[in-house]
């Protein structure tokens, strides 16, 4: 089991902007890594850099055996990539796309027709090979994406954002295609994302990036260990019982100053496990006659790690707004062409 | 050798499907010399021909003079348009697909350009042949030659598109700069008068111009007069095709997103 990928002090730097800033990550061999951070925290740069077709200010990486600043060619050879914008030609088929990607990549002939053929076939886009592009959904393109990336058997497959943009429904697709391939093709797979769900649900470990630096690195439960807690969040009946000391109660189940109100008889508290106190929580209402509205739990999530980390949320920063912005400019761009 | 046939195929392939795809722009590009030809042609050459002003037009009446330029201006607004559509490419993300693949970047972009020439070429040809009934004293046994001068237009024009395209960060501003570059090309180049009747001041930059010594080669093969001689037109047009085909290949070759 060697690495697949390999940074060593990777930086990009745009003008005074540092972009991607001193990053040293290893990538095994045949695991799903994801780099999850909010929009702009150097993902796509990071990913560009490897994939040989933005230069490194700094340092450099090992992509399947080869630098990538010594020896590009050998690196484009034993990748895949699957861009974050769409990056099909639209007024070719399907069909078309993949015969001219395939013929990028020295294959030919009969050999190309059935691999085509047969990817088509797995990503479900057989009936419509023959249709251009434009009249596909935006789920089809990205999965006509998917398999042009495969046509030459990668050894390492970069994502970047795979389901940005997609509706739901899709993205499950996605995802299963993903998971699929790591397990039939056994390839490396180092996919970018700023969903949490997606990183949670795909990878085996997880780098978090934020203003171009890793601040963490584990696997999505250690990941989450680290913040190690629970919020339950309470709606109690006023003027019903005691409320003031059955507040004062909790204070022995959770932590100090682990108790915000959030409303007038709503608050939340911090606890280690939710499950294990809120029985508890239960009882102590009844000793005091406080009658329970609404209770409820989240249990943490990559989302809080980062938060730990660094003070911010990935969803909230300007990742909705840059995606709205990303989404209005591609329909605007397929309307003009 | 494999390993450059693939990748040219491949972009030559894609450049004529597209083109095929598109029915408006094959209409279009049709549509605009036939313009010329017909309502700016056949007015003016009525008019020239009450003056009775052959003179000025090398003795020929003027819509034989005008015919082959306005044939070979197709030719050079069809590859110029095919050569800076790498814009494009680079806005939708397509040329990124191009430059991480392992394959020769000299024979992507050989294969692009020789797909805008093969177009474009097409392009003039059909554009003689509509207009050859309205000058029957064509000499249509010079075709071969006429087909080996556009190629060298189009291969120049091309690769001058493809040059704007990798320098031009964004597509702001496109259209203006196709015709900032079109225009004068198209009216300094000996289309529309004779190139020495032009204002001193004017002619170094009607010599500069490739187009010229393409339009004035066309009118010698197909109509019989011409400035130059042919010799001299064809190697200005190689010598020019190779030079900016070079630098459009270098550029090409050391292009990143940055």
């Amino acid at each position: 089991m060697g690495n697949a990928v390999i940074t060593r002090n990777l930086t990009k730097r745009f003008g005074s902007l540092v972009a991607v800033d001193h990053i040293n990550l290893e990538i095994k061999n045949g695991e799903i890594f994801g780099l999850l951070g909010p929009n702009g925290a150097g993902k796509t740069t990071t990913i560009h850099m490897l994939a040989t077709i933005l230069k490194p200010s700094e340092g450099t990486a090992i992509v399947a055996g080869y630098d990538v600043r010594k020896n590009p060619r050998e690196v484009r050879k034993k990748i895949g990539i699957v861009f974050q914008d769409m990056t099909i030609d639209r007024h070719l088929t399907g069909y078309e796309n993949m015969w001219i990607h395939g013929r990028l990549y020295g294959l030919s002939g009969n050999e190309l027709k059935e691999r085509i053929n047969m990817l088509l076939e797995y990503v479900g886009l057989s009936d419509w090979k023959d249709v251009e592009v434009r009249k596909y959904s935006g789920g089809m393109i990205r999965r006509l994406e998917i398999a042009r990336s495969l046509l030459h058997r990668p050894e390492i497959l970069f994502l970047d954002e795979p389901t940005l943009g997609l509706d739901p429904q899709t993205r499950v697709h996605v995802w299963e295609y993903i998971t699929r391939i790591k397990k039939e093709e056994g390839m490396t797979i180092l996919l970018t994302t700023h969903y949490m769900d997606e990183a949670e649900k795909l990878c085996d470990r997880i780098a978090i990036i934020d203003h171009g630096k890793i601040i963490a690195l584990g696997t999505p439960e250690e990941l989450k260990s680290m913040v190690g807690e629970d919020v339950i969040y309470i709606r109690v009946a006023r003027g019903n019982g005691n409320v003031r000391s059955f507040i004062e109660m909790l204070h022995g189940v959770t932590k100090e100053n682990a108790i915000k109100p959030l409303a007038p008889g709503y608050f939340s508290l911090t606890v280690k496990n939710a499950p294990e106190v809120i029985p508890k929580i239960f009882d102590m209402a009844r000793e005091f006659n406080v009658k329970i509205m609404e209770l409820r739990y989240s249990r943490a999530t990559l989302d809080d790690v980062f938060l730990r980390l660094t003070g911010r949320r990935i969803r909230d920063e300007t990742g909705s707004w840059a995606d709205f912005i990303r989404m209005r400019r591609a329909i605007h761009m397929r309307r003009r062409r | 050798m494999k390993d450059f046939i693939d990748p040219f195929i491949a972009m030559w392939y894609r450049q004529v499907k597209r083109f095929l795809r598109a029915k408006p722009r094959v209409v279009a590009t049709f549509m605009q010399p036939i313009f010329w030809l017909l309502f700016f042609g056949l007015g003016f050459a009525a008019a020239f021909r009450t003056g009775g002003a052959v003179g000025p037009f090398m003795g020929l009446d003027y819509l034989a003079f005008l015919l082959p330029g306005v044939a070979l201006m197709t030719v050079f607004v069809s590859s110029f348009m095919s050569g800076i559509s790498v814009i494009w490419d680079k806005e939708f993300g397509y040329l990124k697909v191009v430059l991480v693949a392992p394959s020769s970047r000299k024979a992507s972009i050989l294969g692009r350009s020789m797909g805008d020439a093969t177009i474009a070429l097409i392009q003039g040809l059909i554009i003689l042949i509509i207009g050859y009934p309205l000058v029957p004293s064509m000499n249509m046994g010079n075709i071969h030659l006429f087909i080996l001068v556009s190629l060298l237009v189009s291969i120049s024009f091309a690769s001058i598109g493809i040059i704007i395209a990798t320098k031009m960060k964004t597509i702001e501003g496109f259209q203006l700069i196709v015709n900032l570059i079109t225009t004068p090309l198209l009216f300094l180049s000996g289309i529309f008068y004779p190139i020495d009747v032009a204002p001193d001041w004017l002619k170094p930059v009607i010599l500069a111009n490739p187009l010229t010594y393409g339009v004035d080669a066309v009118r010698l093969l197909m109509v019989g007069k011409g400035t130059f001689a042919f010799t001299t037109d064809l190697i200005c047009l190689a010598v020019l095709s190779v030079v900016f085909l070079l630098i459009a290949v270098y550029q090409f070759e050391k292009a990143t997103i940055d």
